[in-house]
């Protein structure tokens, strides 16, 4: 039952990350106003505040009455939002599945809120159906949302629909949301990023995009592949042609590209994640780079 | 032997096997297009692959890969229609009639100088019909006391032609106490006081045949006088038992002297019909037209036999196609292995 979260945890207390690990934690605290201590800022004296928030000794340094602002305590709620089409049933590299990879991210993340005394939600679909899981607190609930994500991604599902999905949280999600995406698109229709729009004023958007395996590689040339949107095999030919894999990797790269700079338009921090054994520095990328971009 | 074979109708050993191997392959071609539609069991999925079909240089590889597959499957179905047509065997039957062209004629004269002048005539009418043999030998052997070769069964016309010139020329022209004549015959004679032995003669020519395992028929002109002078070792009676022993037909021609001593000539005619052969007497004035006769009955005597059939396998189309097709798969393979090598490189290329 908790064989997702438990590998999570486990590759996140492997030595070579055990620094990351408080660093994560520290950075995903950074997401919020609140910084895990409860000061926020000062301002200045407004009839009607409680005396006992006046700050004293900031007075006097600046010779006018100023109010500690307190953050209220409150538990924020990060959802997760995972794209489970059937191109998440493809592989990323020659080892991992994309399926794999998706829930290894939104584990990482969930495992931060939950450790962090947040609350995980979960939406994932597709094309035809968009499910939602209700925000819990407990490593239990966290490993449910985790299968679930797990069970929903099959070569056999619709195809993959990100505008769908996130009309679907505009529609279903009231409250203001730490939103993580996890997608596998490679670009951002016109209509995905008017939602993403939408979205970016009520939640704080963060993006993860995971590859996809290069069909030209000859490390896969032994292998049979197929396509698994068009339901065809993808000809054994094509992994031994270097001018059809310089082609094609510019073509990815372009395409990388294009992707970034929308969502930078849109002011959407995103990261891509390649392999498992840079999921957890990506994560950690994501995070800093929103921190960076929030004091902008 | 010379036979005239009459084309024959070209047809199919086994015809059945010609839709059998066909359906087979038909069959073949239907189980690998529903296999090639199912999915690979074991597969690894990749997502996102559309982007490829996008790429010009996916684009020319598919042109060059439908060329290639295009050219592959032609000529390995002209390798199977080769196949099959040489499995199901084109043969050819052919017929022909058979002509009796497998005899062995020797001519047997007497030497005797009694016998020059007959000599003569037969070995002239003989030429004009050596002109129309096909196949046939012809040898002549001479002989008196003893029996000389002259020349030993042959084809070679021109050279028989020759030969019998030269003979006829021996005994015509200069009569039996020319130059000529004498050389001509030397040898015949061992011990004068045994000449003209018509047994052993006869004899001597019958073992002149070769060739004793085939199936040929032998005949032999036997031109004598029938007057031996002195003992031999076969006498006429023995000698055409053991003609009639080795399957070989005596056709005799008694010179016209011979008449002058009927049991001579009774004896050399029994001696030819008990051989299955024929007998003529030349004419007291010696024409040619009696030899002419003779030997004409001689060619009379051709033996017919049933039709031969036979059957030949005719490769040559079947090969041909199955050789174009697998020269058509060589040269497209090689092609991929070079393109394949080509590609290998460049990948090696830093």
């Amino acid at each position: 039952m908790t064989a997702h979260l438990t590998r999570i945890k486990s590759r996140l207390s492997v030595h070579a990350h055990r620094k990351v690990r408080g660093l994560l934690e520290g950075e995903y605290a950074a997401i919020h106003v609140g910084r895990g201590i409860d000061f926020n800022d000062l301002r200045e004296y407004v009839r009607g505040d409680d005396v006992k928030d006046i700050d004293w000794k900031a007075s006097a340094r600046s010779r006018q009455v100023l109010i500690k602002r307190y953050v209220a305590e409150r538990k924020h709620t990060v959802l997760l939002c995972v794209s489970t089409g059937r191109s998440m049933a493809a592989m990323n590299d020659a080892a991992v599945s994309k399926r794999e990879l998706a829930v290894f991210v939104s584990g990482v993340m969930g495992y931060l809120a939950v450790k962090h005394g947040d609350l995980v939600a979960l939406v994932h679909g597709n094309a035809a159906h968009q499910h939602a899981r209700p925000p819990e607190g407990s490593e239990l609930h966290l490993e449910r949302h985790l299968a679930a994500v797990h069970d929903a991604i099959t070569p056999d599902a619709p195809p993959a629909d990100l505008t769908a999905l996130l009309r679907y949280v505009t529609r279903t999600i009231r409250r203001r949301t730490i939103l993580v995406i996890v997608s596998d698109e490679t670009t951002l229709p016109e209509d995905c990023a008017d939602v993403m729009r939408r979205l970016t004023a009520q939640h704080e958007v963060l993006f993860l995009t995971i590859g996809d395996l290069d069909p030209t590689l000859p490390a896969v040339a032994d292998r049979r592949l197929v396509d698994v949107d068009a339901a065809a095999e993808v000809p054994g030919w094509l992994r031994h042609d270097r001018q059809l894999r310089d082609q094609y990797a510019t073509l990815v790269g372009t395409e990388e590209q294009q992707l970034r700079r929308a969502l930078e338009k849109l002011g959407v921090v995103h990261e891509r994640v390649r392999d498992t054994e840079s999921a957890i520095t990506a994560v950690f990328r994501l995070l800093e780079r929103h921190r960076h971009a929030r004091r902008r | 032997m010379d036979l005239t074979w009459n084309g024959g109708d070209t047809e199919f050993r086994w015809p059945w096997l010609l839709p059998v191997l066909v359906l087979m392959v038909i069959g073949l071609l239907v189980w690998w297009a529903r296999t090639r539609g199912r999915l690979p069991a074991g597969a690894a999925y990749v997502a996102h692959a559309a982007r490829l079909r996008t790429l010009p240089r996916y684009q020319a590889l598919v042109r060059r890969r439908v060329a290639l597959g295009t050219c592959l499957s032609i000529a390995a179905l002209i390798t199977c229609a080769g196949a099959i047509v040489l499995s199901a065997r084109v043969q050819e039957r052919q017929s022909t009639e058979q002509n009796d062209r497998t005899r062995d004629i020797m001519l047997c004269l007497d030497a005797s100088g009694s016998m020059a002048e007959v000599d003569a005539q037969v070995l002239r009418e003989f030429r004009t019909i050596v002109d129309g043999l096909q196949g046939e030998r012809v040898g002549l052997t001479i002989w008196s006391g003893v029996a000389i070769t002259v020349f030993p069964l042959t084809d070679d016309y021109d050279f028989v032609v020759e030969q019998l010139s030269e003979a006829e020329s021996a005994f015509g022209t200069g009569g039996v106490y020319s130059d000529e004549y004498a050389i001509y015959t030397a040898g015949t004679v061992v011990d004068w006081s045994v000449q003209s032995q018509l047994g052993d003669g006869l004899a001597s020519c019958v073992q002149r045949f070769d060739r004793k395992d085939e199936d040929r028929s032998r005949a032999i002109v036997l031109a004598s006088d029938n007057e031996p002078i002195g003992d031999g070792i076969y006498d006429l009676q023995g000698a055409a038992e053991f003609a009639a022993a080795e399957d070989v037909v005596v056709h005799g021609i008694a010179a016209p002297a011979t008449a002058e001593r009927p049991s001579a000539l009774q004896q050399f005619e029994d001696a030819a019909q008990g051989t299955g052969g024929t007998f003529a007497l030349l004419g007291a004035d010696g024409s040619a037209a009696a030899v002419v006769e003779a030997i004409g009955r001689l060619e009379a005597r051709e033996i017919t036999r049933p039709p031969l059939v036979q059957v030949l396998d005719r490769p040559t189309l079947g090969t041909a196609l199955a050789g174009i097709g697998v020269g058509g798969l060589l040269a497209v393979w090689i092609t991929e292995g070079v393109l394949a090598v080509r590609g290998r490189r460049e990948e090696e290329a830093p």
